[in-house]
């Protein structure tokens, strides 16, 4: 089992996730609660648990900006300090719960786990083109019964798209062009990239992108550890020219492929979707059809590693593996998320 | 978070062969036929890579292109781990 990595900030929600409404969710194996201040409308999040009878926040009730606790009443103001409690006047010093440092950035709801301290906004990893107009996204959010690491590795291993996800994204070239590996040591930043020069067209891109030949089709993958994915994919028929010195590539499909990995406990992580498109932007017909193909996409990856934590955990202690080219990502995330963790 | 850090390592799977072809972070180059060899030398800095320094090669070059002096340091493990 991956270890979890503590004072590190985390995607606890979509933004639009968080309102009047409370939300539970167990982030590292703490449970927190959110909500969103009537004032500010600062998200809030708080420790899940009443400090009386451990009873859970999250289906209790909002009083205004306070939660009133549905077991007994203990009320809890934005700091998570207590309020009230029933039937006397002296409220025990030890009536508070834990509150996490929130930032939203990028239509996301970022929670720091760990000491509050260190917590430094500046270091979220960046998404910008989520909250871009200029770019459509389509997203989706689905827990996942496995360990964490072996979403990871499945994300930093495009190769598995050309059997599991063939005839949706995967193509026989993705599996057989070669890929370069980039390790930032101390920025924790894992990069792969595969550029497939005369590949055929997915479903998934011919549909969208309305080419109907064979593409050149770059892959480069940025891998913030722990939590933010973010694949960089860039589709042009065979043979158009490549980005100019300037940057320039105004006639070429872009995508930018999100993923926030969350642990959430032993064995259970969220994964966070998004895919965003720069072209066909108001079409809602490619909307609506790349919503619905990679979700599929993504039930396709959830099936696999449900199975996979099913199979690992019956194995003895110590079972092997056997890496290859294809992992050279991979390993290269495994390690800095075990140093991470420390 | 983006900005680039000093120790960066680069693997380069070699187009046309199965070697892969590492760059440290000092400039030492390497070749290996499986990852966890590769990134077993690439971690040991500076153990090994001093010998390595300055030697001919991209990441860009083919398997052919590559100075055969460089293939010593090829691993005999089979990339099996624990």
């Amino acid at each position: 089992m991956a270890a979890f990595a503590k004072n590190q900030w985390y995607v606890a929600a979509y933004s639009d996730e968080i309102g009047r409404e409370l939300l539970g969710r167990t982030i590292l194996g703490e449970p927190i609660v959110f909500y969103r201040a009537e004032g500010d409308g600062a998200v809030v999040a708080l420790a899940d648990r009443c400090v009386h009878r451990r009873f859970p926040l999250s289906e209790s009730r909002l009083d205004g900006d306070t939660i009133v606790c549905g077991y007994h009443g203990f009320t809890y103001d934005t700091t998570g300090a207590c309020v009230y409690v029933p039937g006397q006047k002296r409220i025990p010093r030890t009536a508070r719960v834990g509150a996490y440092p929130v930032v939203e950035q990028d239509t996301l709801v970022w929670v720091w786990i760990g000491d509050a301290e260190p917590a430094d906004a500046k270091t979220i990893p960046r998404a910008p083109h989520l909250g871009d107009p200029a770019w459509t996204t389509v997203r989706g959010m689905e827990p996942i019964d496995a360990d964490y690491g072996l979403l990871v590795d499945n994300l930093l291993d495009l190769s598995h798209e050309t059997y599991l996800h063939g005839g949706y994204i995967g193509t026989p070239e993705v599996a057989e062009t070669p890929i370069s590996t980039e390790v930032d040591e101390g920025a924790a930043i894992v990069r792969v990239s595969r550029h497939m020069d005369d590949a055929a067209c997915p479903p998934f891109y011919a549909k969208s992108t309305g080419i109907e030949g064979r593409i050149s089709r770059w892959q480069d993958i940025e891998y913030f550890a722990p939590c933010l994915y973010l694949l960089h994919s860039r589709i042009v028929p065979v043979g158009a020219p490549p980005p100019g010195p300037d940057g320039e590539d105004s006639h070429a499909f872009h995508t930018e492929i999100t993923y926030a990995i969350t642990p959430s406990a032993e064995g259970k992580v969220y994964d966070f979707w998004a895919v965003s498109r720069d072209f066909a932007v108001d079409d809602e017909e490619v909307t609506e059809f790349l919503h619905a193909f990679n979700h599929k996409v993504v039930m396709q990856d959830v099936d696999a590693l449900n199975l996979l934590q099913k199979v690992l955990a019956d194995e003895p202690e110590g079972y092997q593996e056997l890496s290859i080219n294809i992992d050279t990502g991979g390993l290269a995330a495994r390690r800095i998320l075990a140093r991470l963790a420390g | 978070m983006s900005g680039q850090s000093a120790e960066v390592y680069r693997i380069d799977w070699v187009p046309g062969s199965d070697l892969l072809h590492g760059v440290c972070h000092c400039g030492a180059e390497h070749l290996a036929s499986d990852p966890i060899a590769m990134w077993e030398w690439m971690l040991a800095h500076p153990l090994g890579h001093e010998g390595s320094q300055g030697i001919q090669g991209s990441s860009q070059q083919s398997s052919t292109e590559i100075s055969p002096q460089i293939t010593a340091g090829e691993s005999s493990s089979d990339g099996r781990h624990a």
